[in-house]
């Protein structure tokens, strides 16, 4: 989800550049003046990626050595002068593990699925709130459906919890009152995956949809009055009008969401659960086994490790899928 | 908790030179202003950060410590983590926390982090050098000082809370001050359950029994034990199957849990606190702790009774440390001593930090003992052991009322000799550094499984098979194998020394650990 915003911002200086292009490039090599105003608008931007995203990549290093500080001396005198070079040891403790397979599936399954489902479920909420005539039924909707995303899964865990709890939770409850056997949830590990996309789906979705639905607006509706007056219906002109239009949204968010494939929302993973032993097979993902492995020792070189490890194979995905985007449809891919 | 994001730390990291320039720069500013005195910066553990009185209690403490020794600090309180950061980030400071559960020592001092005061601390703080005593051995790596232990509760006692106006008053049973393990508790649990079907009477979070491993020695985040006694002649280190008074423990809590003693939701509650009908309750103490006690806190008349204990080991005498800063020129560490001395020696000065201002958070009782203001409880909640000795600390009484016995250290000291179980692995320490990657990996199977089997949710005998199986296949044999190695090499190099030690000095007796 995270990756929503830079989505927007992503976004924004693509149009104005659209509409540019005939000037912009008109004399070539001469700065215009609307470029400058452009890019001075984008220097918080540009500072902040420095600052925050390429000055701290110097911290990879830390993945490759056993570090090893003097108190007093300097970070980079620490990093570069007082520790030993490690090799690939550093990675080696995420392999010991005989369940990593699992852990990988787990990793790859959720997020293949939330890859799908935040896609397609929020483009249907979407289409549908967009044909509504009544603004503020709408927006009731909108609000309704977005506020979960403002919610931490601490907190979010812990309303679940309500729902869930053995002998006060309300589930167990409606059991004991349809006289049925009640459940154990938190170690009843059958239960999980589809609680785990149900919870992820109903906190995320409100904001992707907004995302589309900013998207149908923009749609020139002169396409839709043509359509209705060749006598098109609804799914027509969703599947020839919208569907189309919405592509490049799509794409976008399809290739920025792969990069991410390898990590995962630690709070839906960790913190939901409840971090309950017996749901463990099916709810750790790479980022709970690292956490937990690291927990009790502050070694900042294996968590370098296994974050360069997600970073590098987000990193070849991303480019994997943009590549695959561009092969389809050359105008809906990032690079 | 924190998420885990590496780049986070980086980018904190980054701010550290920043910090590091403006603390040089403010520190270097005051010291053109006073010349004699001196500021240490001190790191002290809290895991819920500075209280609301805390800077001016410092400041008060500052007054009294410039005027006898010259010295002021600037004592900040940090969690664990932040403490974890700062020391792996090589970060300045003079003194810090320390200990075997909170910012490693035995690591630490291995790595080098600390100041080695060997040559100095006899010399120049006589007094601290004699207060600690044979508690020095504590802090020692290959036989040099590295830091200072903290005279507190040394060994574990493990006790029941128990609810005396019910099991005494209405049930007509009777609490000894001593009891026979944990399952002497089952007949007060049967008692209850029977009264109360619905309701559970154990106190049990997430965490488990408070101490309830005490009873073992606990190497590579607890994957590896060394039980107290054992009948071969070196310590055998053992994994948790096969340790069977472990496994009995497990199976009891299971049968707990069965029987309905336990929450079923235990192991992802996070605290009981709130829940005062709860009738038993644990806790790690010593002899005449009165925190327990208090019929305004816990809403009844609370009996103590311990059940197991004290144990004494390394890891035990190690609850609390302080380490001095390996960056500091020996006249800065002697200044640190010099702190810690008064800390340790100065009753009246030791109170300052450990209770507040006098008057304002706490008043002097008739007794000797102290006893908190409203003002004190709510603004500056005494903790003793992360500011300093405990011993040297005024004992805390909880009511006019409800006295305690301001000699209590004495005789828990006394206890210690008497019917301490200690440990004998003379002061062993397990060195992580070759093996680290393996325990890493240990870790995050044994949290697959740990919370289930402390709390009694899971049947240890399905469970633990599965871990032991995940654990082998991770490298577990060749752990056990080196930690068995450095502790046969270790106990045969102690067992050299007391020899030699017996020859050079035939009267005075080392420090041997007896059973």
């Amino acid at each position: 989800m995270r990756n929503m915003r830079d989505i927007k911002n992503q976004k924004r200086p693509r149009q104005p550049q659209k509409q540019n292009k005939g000037m912009r490039y008109g004399k070539k090599g001469t700065a215009q003046k609307q470029d400058k105003a452009l890019l001075a608008m984008s220097l918080p931007a540009i500072v902040w990626y420095l600052v925050f995203a390429y000055l701290p990549l110097f911290g990879i290093f830390f993945a490759f050595k056993r570090f090893s500080p003097k108190p007093g001396e300097s970070l980079l005198k620490n990093l570069f002068v007082n520790s030993p070079w490690a090799g690939l040891d550093n990675f080696s403790f995420l392999f010991r593990s005989s369940e990593m397979p699992g852990i990988l599936f787990n990793t790859l399954f959720y997020n293949l699925v939330f890859l799908l489902l935040d896609i397609v479920i929020p483009i249907m909420l979407a289409v549908v709130l967009a044909e509504l005539h009544s603004r503020f039924f709408s927006g009731f909707v909108q609000m309704v459906l977005l506020l979960p995303y403002f919610l931490s899964y601490v907190t979010v865990g812990y309303c679940l919890y309500g729902f869930l709890a053995t002998d006060e939770g309300q589930v167990n409850h409606v059991l004991r009152m349809l006289g049925r056997a009640t459940v154990q949830w938190y170690q009843s590990p059958g239960y999980w995956r589809v609680i785990l996309i149900l919870v992820e789906l109903w906190k995320t979705m409100g904001y992707a949809m907004v995302i589309y639905l900013c998207a149908i607006t923009a749609i020139d509706r002169t396409l839709y009055e043509g359509a209705r007056m060749d006598g098109a219906s609804f799914w027509q002109r969703v599947r020839l009008i919208t569907l189309p239009m919405l592509r490049p949204t799509i794409a976008t968010i399809f290739i920025l969401r792969t990069g991410s494939l390898l990590t995962s929302d630690f709070g839906l993973f960790y913190q939901v659960p409840m971090d309950s032993n017996s749901l463990q097979p099916v709810t750790q993902t790479l980022d709970v086994y690292v956490y937990k492995a690291l927990m009790t020792q502050a070694n900042f070189s294996y968590s370098a490790a296994s974050s360069f490890l997600q970073n590098a194979v987000g990193f070849v995905l991303l480019i994997l899928s943009n590549l695959v985007v561009k092969k389809i449809d050359r105008d809906s891919s990032l690079i | 908790m924190k998420r885990l994001n590496p780049e986070k730390m980086w980018r904190k990291l980054l701010f550290l030179p920043a910090l590091f320039l403006a603390a040089f720069g403010l520190s270097g500013c005051g010291m053109q202003k006073n010349r004699d005195i001196t500021t240490l910066r001190w790191v002290t553990y809290s895991a819920s950060g500075a209280s609301m009185d805390a800077k001016e209690v410092i400041e008060a403490a500052n007054q009294v410590s410039r005027e006898k020794i010259g010295v002021e600090v600037e004592l900040e309180f940090q969690p664990s983590d932040k403490m974890n950061l700062m020391m792996a980030s090589g970060e300045s400071y003079d003194i810090v926390f320390t200990s075997s559960w909170i910012n490693n020592f035995d690591k630490n001092a291995e790595a080098g982090l600390y100041c080695d005061i060997t040559d100095f601390v006899e010399r120049e703080t006589p007094a601290l050098y004699e207060s600690i005593g044979k508690y020095w051995d504590l802090a020692k790596i290959d036989g040099r000082i590295l830091g200072v232990p903290i005279l507190k509760d040394m060994g574990a006692e493990e006790q029941f809370r128990l609810n005396a106006d019910y099991f005494e008053g209405e049930k007509g049973m009777e609490i000894p001050e001593r009891m026979d393990g944990l399952k002497a508790l089952e007949p007060f649990l049967k008692a209850y359950k029977e009264d109360y079907p619905n309701k559970y009477p154990m106190a049990m979070d997430k965490g488990g029994i408070p101490g309830f491993l005490n009873f073992l020695e606990r190497i590579a985040g607890g994957v590896i034990v060394i039980p107290y006694r054992q009948d071969s002649e070196i310590p055998q280190a053992m994994a948790i199957w096969d340790c069977k008074e472990l496994m009995d423990r497990y199976r009891l809590l299971h049968r707990w849990y069965q029987a309905g003693y336990i929450h079923p939701d235990a192991a992802t509650i996070d605290s009981t606190d709130s829940d005062k009908s709860i009738p038993v309750r644990f806790g790690v103490a010593w002899k005449g702790y009165m925190g327990y006690s208090n019929p305004a806190q816990w809403g009844c008349q609370v009996k103590t009774s311990t059940y197991e204990g004290p144990f004494l080991s390394r890891q035990s005498g190690q609850g609390a440390m302080f380490g001095i800063c390996a960056a500091c020129t020996e006249e800065r560490a002697i200044e640190c001593l010099k702190y810690i001395e008064l800390l340790s020696t100065d009753q009246k000065f030791r109170d300052i930090l450990a209770y507040g201002i006098e008057g304002k958070h706490f008043n002097y009782l008739e007794n000797g003992t102290v006893l908190q203001t409203q003002t004190g409880i709510d603004r500056y909640p005494a903790s003793l052991y992360p500011t300093g000795s405990v011993v040297n600390a005024s004992v805390a009484s909880i009511s006019p009322d409800v006295l305690s016995d301001p000699d209590q250290w004495e005789k828990v000291f006394e206890g210690y000799e008497k019917e301490g179980i200690y440990s004998q692995t003379k002061g062993f320490y397990y060195d992580i550094t070759r093996k680290e990657s393996i325990i890493t990996a240990l870790q995050a199977i044994y949290s697959d499984y740990a919370t289930e089997l402390r709390t009694g949710t899971s049947d240890p005998d399905v469970v633990i098979p599965k871990m032991r199986k995940r654990m082998e296949a991770a490298g577990f044999e060749e752990l056990l194998a080196d930690v068995q190695g450095q502790l046969n090499e270790w106990m045969e190099k102690a067992d050299h020394e007391e020899y030699e030690g017996h020859k050079e000095s035939k009267e005075t007796e080392t420090a041997s650990e007896t059973e």
